[in-house]
């Protein structure tokens, strides 16, 4: 510890005396690492299991639905509300939820101000809220098919209640009252693993979580990717008919359930097949939630090659860092070979050395850190669906700290070995 | 004290080798002053590289205090630089911004002494060299001669076998040459065993024992009367 302490102080000596050296030599590896750690919390998020203790329990059904033979088309994830209802029917999953998104204008009724707020909407079932574990803050689920209640999410209680317990007011959507008979906490899920399409796999949660009978005998409008071999006139219209636009998500807590979903999922499918209706090949999929996720390509492959680009990069500031200290030993070599004139080993050069790196690594990583948080900013600047999603949180910084320590030292190496084979005779003429 | 026989030290580029030593034999007991002298070039620097262990040899052997150099690792060869060798270097190779203080606890720190031990040891080497009462000085606000004299300082408070001097006196002027010289002498009558390369011949034959270096190998070896009488009362070939 006296020897740590010792080279502690020499390192501080050293930085001041270099100080302008030092501050160029750091800020270079600061730069690489912040660019580098930058990219890592945004894949990292990208990447993220949002629901980890039951993500391999939870599955999003794919059936081989669609009404023409089309043998390479992708797989289709939307199915109709015939198929949607038939599936929450059977008693196979712990949990089944169907749904779409909507959105509406929405205000407090019995508020004098008539300003509406615009609300996302998730139409679905009760099994909603336990399949994803919606944490409630107050009261819970609605119970009928058709009733005019909603549950509401954390954000617009805030915005138009303040927040507090509203379960019990009631909000005016297009005209028409409805009950709010839950309130959820703040809530997150990164990704948005129910809606991880259409530009929304990272955006917040809902705003209203309301029954998708009553959403659909209101009209409201489907705001999601859909399709139709036939036509429509409106959202109730869709019942019956060859329109896609509902996604199906299961609980299966066993493989006996997942088997029997399985098949419960082939054998509808053969009987629509029967029916003249599926002419497809039988491809009936139950993706787990990462399964599902890779599938709709979360992490988007630019990413991928932009943490590539980030990589080198930061191997790029590695190289010139080591550059800088090799110029910098290189004029030390007088102290380093004195140094071992007087007794030092090769080994006590090497934990000197390695005591700087880890100084300059701190030094390195803080940096970093404020680096990394900029470089964030304006990543999310530059794609605003990365907003509210990437941030450096906790395990990042001892990523961050980690890479600044590792790089700072990688980067002393060669010169610190440079500098221990230099033959003493001749630093010390 | 110091014992090579045969030493020989090749130094190869890609098209020539040199020389530097060849079959060197030399013994200097405890307790002698030696002077090695010679023309530039002649390999009293690299003699006293490898006496010092500094540089290594290609052949012979070579015992320092009892210990046989050969093949032993760097762990080893520090810890003899450290504990039995005293370098007194031409440019005195002080560190400009650590006081004499620091500057001679440097050698110290790369052995187990708690600090109270350091600072005994520091504390005596400057009052050894008169500089006891500007510890806290750094190397620029001394005299040539004053730093030359920590430079001693550093390498006494190991409390070596053997001092090692390279030209100590080469960069100052007669005055304080001299000063260093007495103070080499006292050292020596004290007990020091010291080996002192020089270009000067008075400095040399105020020396006890000369050895003439040329071309790598010993070419004269004098023994002198006391240090005031110059004329020579054996000479080995």
């Amino acid at each position: 510890m006296e020897m740590f302490n010792y080279y502690f102080k020499l390192s501080i000596r050293n930085l001041i005396r270099n100080r302008l050296f030092f501050i160029l030599m750091i800020s270079t590896l600061a730069v690489g690492v912040g660019v580098f750690l930058a990219n890592i919390a945004i894949i990292k998020s990208m990447s993220s299991d949002p629901i980890p203790y039951k993500s391999k329990n939870i599955f999003n059904v794919s059936l081989n639905i669609w009404p023409n033979d089309t043998p390479d088309a992708e797989l289709i994830e939307i199915m109709r509300y015939d198929d949607a209802m038939h599936l929450l029917k059977n008693n196979i999953a712990t949990h089944t939820m169907v749904h779409y998104q909507s959105q509406v204008y929405t205000r407090d009724i019995d508020s004098t101000n008539l300003t509406r707020h615009q609300a996302v909407v998730r139409a679905t079932t009760p099994g909603f809220f336990p399949l994803t574990d919606a944490p409630f803050a107050f009261g819970g689920s609605w119970q009928q098919d058709r009733a005019k209640q909603i549950v509401i999410g954390d954000t617009l209680n805030q915005q138009i209640f303040g927040g507090g317990n509203s379960v019990g007011k009631t909000l005016e959507i297009d005209g028409k009252p409805f009950e709010i008979v839950g309130v959820l906490k703040p809530w997150e899920l990164k990704p948005l693993f129910y809606h991880a399409e259409d530009g929304q796999k990272f955006t917040t949660t809902d705003d209203i979580y309301a029954p998708i009978e009553t959403a659909m005998d209101n009209e409201w409008v489907v705001n999601v990717r859909s399709s139709a071999t036939e036509r429509s006139d409106s959202v109730s219209d869709n019942r019956g008919k060859n329109v896609f636009f509902i996604q199906t998500f299961v609980q299966l807590d066993n493989q006996q359930q997942k088997n029997a979903m399985q098949q419960y999922i082939d054998n509808y499918s053969q009987h629509r097949q029967q029916q003249g209706e599926y002419l497809r090949a039988n491809d009936n999929r139950l993706l787990d939630v990462n399964q599902w996720l890779k599938h709709k390509e979360v992490v988007d492959e630019r990413m991928l090659a932009f943490a590539l680009a980030t990589s080198l990069f930061l191997a790029v500031c590695i190289f010139n860092a080591s550059s800088l200290l090799l110029a910098r030993y290189h004029s030390a070599r007088f102290e380093t070979g004195l140094r071992r004139a007087v007794g030092a080993r090769m080994k006590d050069v090497f934990y000197q050395g390695l005591v700087e790196s880890v100084l300059v690594g701190v030094c390195c990583a803080i940096l970093a850190l404020l680096f990394g948080w900029i470089f964030l900013q304006i990543s999310i600047t530059l794609f605003p669906a990365l907003e509210h999603t990437s941030d450096i949180d906790a395990p990042l910084i001892i990523i961050g700290i980690g890479i600044a320590l590792v790089t700072s030292f990688i980067s002393m190496l060669y010169p610190l070995i440079r500098s221990c084979r230099t033959p003493l005779s001749t630093t010390l003429k | 004290m110091l014992n090579m026989n045969n030493i020989s030290r090749i130094y190869r580029s890609d098209t020539i080798q040199t020389h530097a030593l060849r079959d060197f034999n030399l013994q200097v007991n405890a307790g002698e002053f030696v002077a090695v002298t010679g023309p530039s070039g002649s390999g009293k620097s690299t003699f006293l590289n490898v006496a010092g262990l500094l540089d290594s040899f290609d052949e012979g052997s070579y015992e320092l205090d009892g210990v046989n150099i050969q093949g032993l690792g760097d762990d080893e060869l520090s810890r003899l630089r450290n504990e039995k060798i005293g370098f007194i270097f031409q440019n005195y190779n002080l560190i400009p911004d650590f006081t004499l203080f620091d500057n001679i606890d440097m050698p110290l720190r790369y052995r187990s002494f708690n600090a109270a031990e350091r600072k005994r040891r520091i504390s005596n080497a400057l009052e050894q060299v008169g500089l006891a009462s500007r510890s806290n000085y750094l190397p620029s606000q001394l005299s040539g001669g004053q730093q030359q004299r920590v430079a001693i300082a550093r390498a006494l408070a190991g409390e070596p076998k053997i001092l090692l001097a390279d030209e100590p006196t080469g960069n100052l002027d007669s005055l304080m040459a001299r000063q260093v010289m007495e103070l080499l002498h006292t050292l020596n009558e004290a007990g020091s065993t010291i080996i002192m390369v020089t270009h000067d011949p008075d400095q040399a034959r105020a020396i006890g024992r000369n050895v003439q270096v040329i071309d790598g190998q010993i070419t004269d070896h004098s023994v002198y009367a006391p240090v005031n009488n110059n004329a020579p009362i054996e000479v080995k070939a």
